[in-house]
């Protein structure tokens, strides 16, 4: 057993002192980084997303590094899993913001980035964003440390439905979202924002978080009998059943989806059924050797396998977040969460290395681009079947 | 009144009512014979699941082989968690051998996402897609399928527990230990064979739920309706997992249809309340069963 003696410990104090009296001290180490925190889902009901985005980070942060980091600063990224619960998010916030000195901050869900906006605003050091696209985030009034990487659900719904405004006018439309909170956010708005376009928004049918069977709601929509179903609140399930018994019955509706149900290999795995599935997509796909987008071949040399569609969100986000500690350093501004909103507000026809397909602006808490896909079954992938479409031009 | 919708829309909670009572089924079987609520039956139904897809994807097998393998790996899993965790706990209290269930659903959930990772993912196809109709009234082709393998099951076991030694010695078990054991009945076997028959039936209902609505690490929730209808049905009841499985689901395919599916759950749990009210043992339940 070690023991100390009276020298050893008063040495001890002293040290102890002498770091609670000078900060800077301590932090010597540290101030040649910056550190994006993360409480992100590794395991869980989103565990399928948390694990791309966390290789996203951890790829943009591993490119941003080897070119020599952020104004001569380091980036690491220092996270945690969540298991996508609120609670255990919060636990995670208040443990890394602790350790680390910490401005930058990736959250898992609409629920903590609710939870915590309080304490963000009464800090002020940090700026946030997440996996969550819920529309009451994108409020800078409300949630002015917080942003995300790609629109909103309900300006999602408005890409959707500006395509099909154009493909279709007056078409008659059916939307099917989880009774979750992710799967109501943009229904109310997109049925007002549908009507004002012209488009018939025949039935709404709801299922519950944990539905397997959907035949009651598949006969639903065989009554409603719509040009097109738009999905919200779902990832996988029930939409391949959903689409299968459609198909059994007939029905002729287009089956689209919002981002977090656009992964290429999940559809993939689904086969003919999933054929003709469209969707708004924010970001480019891995597989996509556009010439204008360089960032995608480098990210193919980093990983040559495919990378999900949470991926080119983590990286995108993570991009950001890098780029206003850019503009803040570069304007001898401190980092915190005013300088650094500023700083990402003020990002004006940015090229993202190609992960979007045109220049992006962030005039509030979202980048509201996106483009319809829609699945080819035989070749297995989401394939381009409009042109970038830009909100609020 | 559309009757032709009404007559799709029974069908439809017939289904999936049926693909409940035969979970439930694994539930009442373990609890019949042991006395222990297994919590990881979800789990277990998740795992035969991703059994069926690993032996037809990773090992390349036909899905007719791949079917039964399935079933017999829920089987083995049963008696290896039997064996293993569940007999060295004999004696303690119950609380102590529900915790452990929990656990082992834990540990499935993570041994799932470490070998298999944490992506959702279709079932290959293993039962069509040529629509049924019975008259004029539509059903989907792998609900029917799953009511039919249901009622199937459920009535064998029916008459298993009526007419075979086993299911004889198994409700002896159930009945009285001590009695059974002086009858020469090889108690400690018997729930070896429960565990492995419950297990088993798990990783079937996990194929036909799987086949419906994909595979995750997450599909084992489903457990958890099931086990509404076992308290509904009552936790020592065949018939009870039949019939509560049956009404849960008739009752959610109107509620979700005529009131909206944001009303479903809220009615099933309704039912639920009231039930453990009027009949707290469940419908078909022993009246000694003791609540946890």
């Amino acid at each position: 057993m070690t023991s100390l003696n009276r020298r050893q410990i008063m040495g001890l104090a002293a040290g102890a002192g002498l770091a609670s009296a000078f900060p800077g001290f301590t932090a010597y180490a540290q101030e040649k980084e910056i550190v994006i925190g993360g409480s992100i889902p590794l395991t869980g009901v989103f565990a399928f997303a948390g694990v791309a985005i966390e290789a996203g980070m951890s790829d943009y942060v591993k490119l941003t590094n080897e070119a020599g980091g952020i104004a001569g600063r380091k980036l690491r990224l220092a996270y945690e899993d969540t298991a996508y619960k609120v609670d255990t998010s919060v636990a995670v916030f208040n443990k890394l913001t602790t350790q680390n000195d910490i401005h930058l901050y990736y959250g898992d869900s609409t629920g903590f980035a609710k939870t915590i906006n309080e304490e963000l605003n009464r800090r002020g050091t940090i700026l946030m964003a997440g996996a969550s696209f819920g529309s009451e985030l994108n409020n800078p009034e409300k949630y002015p440390f917080q942003f995300m990487a790609g629109p909103d659900y309900v300006e999602m719904f408005a890409i959707l439905l500006e395509y099909i405004a154009k493909a279709q006018p007056g078409a008659k439309l059916v939307f099917v979202n989880s009774d979750t909170e992710f799967g109501r956010d943009p229904i109310e708005a997109s049925v007002k924002r549908a009507k004002e376009m012209g488009l018939d928004v025949v039935a709404q049918i709801v299922t519950p978080p944990t539905a397997v069977d959907v035949s009651t709601e598949v006969l639903k929509l065989r009554r409603a009998n719509p040009d097109f179903t738009i999905f919200h609140g779902y990832v996988l399930a029930p939409l391949p059943e959903f689409m299968s018994q459609a198909k059994q019955l007939g029905l002729k509706t287009k089956f689209m989806g919002t981002f977090w149900s656009m992964d290429n290999s999940l559809w993939a795995n689904v086969g003919a059924p999933a054929d003709g599935f469209m969707g708004v997509m924010p970001y480019r796909y891995y597989y996509d050797t556009s010439p204008d987008a360089p960032i995608l071949e480098k990210i193919r040399k980093l990983r040559p396998t495919y990378q999900a569609t949470g991926y080119m969100q983590g990286f995108l986000t993570a991009m950001l977040m890098g780029e206003a500690a850019k503009r803040t350093l570069a304007a001898g501004k401190e980092l915190n969460g005013k300088t650094l909103k500023a700083a990402l507000n003020s990002i004006k026809d940015f090229d993202t290395g190609g992960i979007i397909g045109v220049p992006i602006s962030v005039p509030g808490n979202s980048v509201p681009v996106g483009r319809i896909y829609q699945f080819n079954a035989a070749d297995k992938q989401m394939k381009p079947a409009s042109d970038w479409i830009s909100l609020k031009k | 009144m559309d009757w032709l919708f009404f007559t799709e829309v029974t069908l439809a909670g017939l289904g999936s009512g049926a693909l409940l009572s035969l979970t439930a089924l694994s539930f009442v079987l373990i609890y019949k014979a042991t006395r222990v609520i297994n919590l990881a039956v979800g789990e277990i139904l998740m795992l035969g699941g991703y059994l069926f897809f690993a032996f037809v994807t990773a090992f390349g097998l036909a899905t007719w082989l791949a079917i039964p393998l399935a079933i017999a790996g829920g089987a083995l899993f049963g008696f290896v968690v039997e064996r293993t965790l569940i007999r060295p706990m004999l004696g303690e209290s119950s609380i102590s051998v529900l915790m452990l269930t929990v656990g082992l659903g834990s540990v499935l959930i993570g041994a799932t996402e470490l070998i298999w990772n944490t992506d959702p993912r279709a079932l290959p196809d293993f039962m069509g897609q040529t629509p049924v109709f019975i008259g004029e009234a539509y059903v989907s082709r792998k609900i029917a399928i799953g009511f039919v393998v249901s009622a199937l099951v459920i009535a064998l076991f029916l008459l298993l527990f009526r007419f075979w030694r086993g299911g004889v010695a198994l409700r002896a078990t159930a009945t009285d230990q001590a009695a059974a054991y002086s009858c020469g009945i090889n108690v400690p076997a018997v729930f070896s064979l429960a565990w492995m028959v419950a297990c088993a039936t798990a990783a079937g209902a996990g194929l036909l739920v799987g086949a419906i609505g994909g595979i995750s690490p997450t599909m084992g929730v489903f457990g958890l309706s099931a086990l509404v209808v076992v308290i509904i049905g009552g936790l020592d009841s065949v018939l009870g997992a039949l019939i509560g499985g049956i009404l849960i689901g008739l009752v959610e395919a109107w509620a979700g249809t005529f009131l909206g599916g944001e009303y479903k759950l809220v009615t099933t749990f309704s039912i639920l309340i009231a039930a453990l009210m009027i009949r707290p043992y469940g419908l078909f339940g022993t009246v000694e069963i003791e609540r946890l």
